[in-house]
């Protein structure tokens, strides 16, 4: 379409010619523009099928570092000998931390923080409210995402009696 | 332009989806999960958490913290309801001066749709996060049960959350249009949804009407329990788990509560499990200790074992079907399509019980935690004009593309691209001296050309004679908009080009698709041996080229012996090349590889020794062109010229 631009005194053209010029303008619109849609929906579709294969391998280098872990074990328990099930457990921690897997072991006497811990009791307490008596479970988080939460107790002002402590997490 | 977003606004877990590109998305929360749980806490230093931490902090703050406030929503204190809550609940209920059931927390007597409010605004926050962008606008779903008073609170809880309520629709009917039944049905349909949840069930009988081309759903009735769900099963199980424990171990995990919140996550998880397998187990090591020493929890847990232990909850929600069925005015063989909806109704037995109630096999495609949310992003898009007015584009319902050497479907444009599309890609030749080549069009999923839809074949002629795999021609595939093929073919050397134009869809119709994709789908194992065979051969047919290439170039600075034994491999390995024994033909090829490598050591000493005598000039370059031996098409006999590459 490399057509001169430069056009010594036009002729009028006829209506019908502008017309036909106008629609053949319109349809190569039209098509550029369906294409320009249909190229973002294959862009879309393929982003799509990446994102699958993506998850879908993500894990590798994770389960790589657990293999170690594995052998360590087998060979613990066909040893009956125990005594190396701390280095496996270091090896295991060393793994996890690798992939940005980090405990939350808060100390006693922190702050309850329900978005890293989960109160599994309240126990009255001479500690100021609301902060952490003991860690039951560790939690875990992946990068600033919560795995699962420390599962804690938490102190509560020491009432008029002392109350049992409560002990269901039913919350619904 | 703002989206409106979808919101499922549940009793136990809330779910927000949004419409992109044309199709539904439901939005990870900032912790990750894809529902939210409806739970709203108020602390002690002001500060309301919503979701999982709010639920993470109930054992220490039980009176504040709110959950299933959907009980209470839009209504009256002295409602029946509302007393059965009073009993159950941990937070106090309590008479607003205008006769509503609000709850008190911190001394203060708020609105349950102050509650749902922060709930939303949780979900409103979600899709922000996602979208980057303010939302102002919701389509919020309720019960089909819901009176104007609920639906009218549910509107004012967005209405605080910062929301526009653009429509309030039924949960049921959100649940059908996620699964495409208003496009479906071809006339009036009744349909029935099951609905069970992590805490309640719903079963719903709706009317889908055609009414002047707009569908319209009209709830025919519901029924259903407030207190049966997910977490019912969940709970059978855990006691299950208990009893045998203590039966075997004497102690009762039951008093130790790190240990039965270790078993909660563990019975929740072999629920799911079952729900695809036979057979799962459970184990726990370490899960508590007596003074003899520790305790270790390993059960195996089979599908039938858990289905006998929650066969009496299943059965529980036949009887409000039989009842739903009955206040429609219809029996169950009106009924034309059964969907599911709620995580429990993964389980193959609630699927069973559902298929043998209502004769039929119950719908399924439609991630059931998410039906309802996908739903009300869908009934959104049609409030936006979004779903309405999407540009109609096509697919390829089937991969497009070329025979290329040895019979293979090489394809260009993959199924389901989205059409107007356009794909190039460079071929060559497989023989010296190959003046023309075959272009032959074909449509289909399998590997072999001859397993696929032929759509016709042009020839291009002229290729200047040169060493095969040296003429580039590109082959380019284009489908416009009205899906017409357009192939053309061009040597980039002489810009010789010719073309074929295959019209659209080539008759091919739904059923024709559906049975040549499931043709390549059984046939993939088979296709892919004879492709390696194909591919095998290939490359051995290359190895011999190059090697006699070779020996007539280099076979002087051999003596008789080698060069007898390079001879012979040739033989063997042309001996095989028709052999349908992949093995056979990579021994033969590898054996060649070995008995050429002194060649190749030879030619290498010789390049260098000329590469020092560099005035040598073109001394081979214009070896074999010794013009057009036979000007017949080969067929299609194509190579890839990044294939050649590795190949040899």
């Amino acid at each position: 379409m490399q057509e001169e631009t430069v056009q010594p005194q036009p002729e009028p053209k006829s209506l019908e010619a502008l017309l036909a010029e106008a629609q053949a303008k319109i349809e190569q619109q039209r098509d550029s523009m369906m294409r320009a849609v249909a190229d973002a929906e294959n862009a879309r579709k393929r982003a799509q099928a990446e994102a699958t294969n993506a998850q879908k391998y993500a894990l590798e280098r994770f389960a790589e570092g657990l293999l170690p872990v594995v052998d360590s074990l087998e060979a613990a328990v066909k040893s009956a000998d125990t005594s190396g099930v701390e280095l496996t457990l270091k090896q295991l921690k060393g793994a996890l931390e690798k992939s940005s897997v980090r405990e939350i072991d808060p100390k006693p006497g922190e702050r309850f923080d329900p978005y890293r811990h989960q109160a599994m009791a309240a126990v009255p307490s001479e500690a100021e409210p609301n902060t952490i008596v003991a860690v039951m479970q560790k939690g875990y988080a992946l990068h600033d995402r919560v795995l699962r939460p420390a599962l804690v107790s938490v102190a509560k002002a020491l009432e008029k009696a002392a109350e049992n402590p409560t002990s269901s997490t039913d919350s619904n | 332009m703002a989206k409106i977003i979808g919101i499922d606004l549940g009793t136990t877990n809330s779910c927000v989806a949004i419409m992109e590109g044309g199709k539904p998305k439901v939005i990870e929360n900032s912790e990750g999960a894809r529902t939210t749980p409806s739970v709203v806490a108020y602390t002690d230093d002001g500060e309301i958490l919503v979701g999982a931490p709010a639920k993470r902090q109930a054992v220490t703050n039980a009176k504040n913290t709110v959950y299933a406030v959907k009980r209470l929503i839009g209504r009256r204190f002295e409602d029946k309801e509302t007393q059965k809550d009073i009993k159950l609940m941990p937070f106090k209920i309590v008479r607003a001066d205008n006769g509503d059931a609000w709850v008190e927390v911190r001394g203060k007597k708020i609105a349950p749709q102050q509650v749902s409010a922060e709930v939303l605004r949780k979900m409103k926050k979600t899709a922000e996060d996602y979208l980057g962008e303010e939302v102002k606008e919701a389509v919020i779903t309720v019960p089909a049960y819901f009176n104007d008073s609920q639906r009218q609170a549910t509107k004012d809880a967005g209405r605080i959350a910062g929301l526009d309520v653009k429509r309030i629709i039924n949960e049921p009917t959100a649940a059908a249009l996620a699964f495409g039944l208003d496009k479906q049905m071809k006339k009036d349909a009744k349909i029935a949804v099951y609905d069970l949840g992590g805490g309640t069930f719903d079963i719903s009988i709706i009317e889908i009407a055609d009414v002047e081309g707009e569908k319209q759903f009209e709830v025919l009735s519901t029924n259903g329990d407030t207190f049966l769900g997910g977490e019912d099963f969940d709970q059978r199980l855990i006691d299950y788990i208990v009893t045998e424990f203590k039966k075997e171990q004497g102690v009762d995990l039951a008093k130790d509560v790190l240990a039965l919140q270790r078993l909660k996550e563990a019975a929740e998880k072999a629920k799911i499990e079952l729900s695809s397998s036979q057979q799962t187990e459970v184990n726990l090591p370490y899960i508590t200790a007596d003074q003899s020493g520790p305790k270790h929890l390993n059960m195996k847990i089979t599908r039938a074992k858990f289905e006998s232990l929650v066969d009496e909850l299943i059965e529980r929600t036949i009887e409000p079907c039989r009842i739903a069925i009955k206040d429609a005015g219809v029996s169950a063989k009106d009924i034309q399509d059964v969907i599911l909806v709620g995580g429990q109704t993964r389980m193959p037995k609630v699927i069973d019980k559902v298929r043998e109630f209502f004769g039929k096999e119950p719908r399924k495609d439609v991630n059931p935690d998410e039906a309802v949310a996908i739903g009300a992003a869908i009934q959104a898009g049609v409030l936006k004009g979004d779903v309405k007015d999407v540009l109609l584009l096509d697919v390829t319902p089937l991969s497009l593309g070329i025979e290329t050497l040895g019979g293979v479907m090489t394809k260009l444009i993959q199924k389901n691209t989205t059409i107007p599309t356009k794909a190039t890609q460079i071929f060559s030749t497989a023989d010296d001296n190959q003046t023309a080549v075959t272009i032959h069009v074909l449509q289909g999923e399998r590997d072999m050309a001859s397993g696929n839809k032929s759509l016709g074949q042009f020839n291009l002629t002229d290729i200047p004679p040169s060493p095969r795999g040296m003429p580039q021609i590109e082959v380019t595939f284009d489908i416009d908009a009205n899906g017409i093929l357009h192939v053309s073919a061009k040597d980039k050397a002489t810009g010789k080009e010719n073309k074929i134009k295959i019209q659209a869809s080539s008759g091919l119709n739904e059923a024709e698709i559906q049975r040549m994709v499931k043709d390549a789908e059984a046939h993939a194992e088979e296709d892919r041996k004879t492709l390696e065979l194909v591919n095998a051969r290939n490359q051995a047919e290359a190895l011999v080229h190059s090697v006699r290439k070779s020996v007539k170039d280099y076979g002087d600075k051999l003596d008789a012996g080698e060069k007898e034994k390079i001879e012979t491999a040739i033989k063997d390995a042309e001996g095989v090349l028709k052999s349908e024994d992949k093995a056979e033909i990579d021994a033969k090829a590898q054996a060649l590889a070995q008995a050429a490598q002194t060649l190749g050591q030879k030619m290498y000493a010789e390049q260098q020794a000329q590469a020092q005598a560099q005035q040598g000039g073109a001394q081979q370059s214009a070896e074999g062109e010794s013009g057009k031996k036979d000007e017949n098409v080969v067929d299609a006999e194509f190579t890839e010229v990044k294939d050649k590459k590795t190949g040899s």
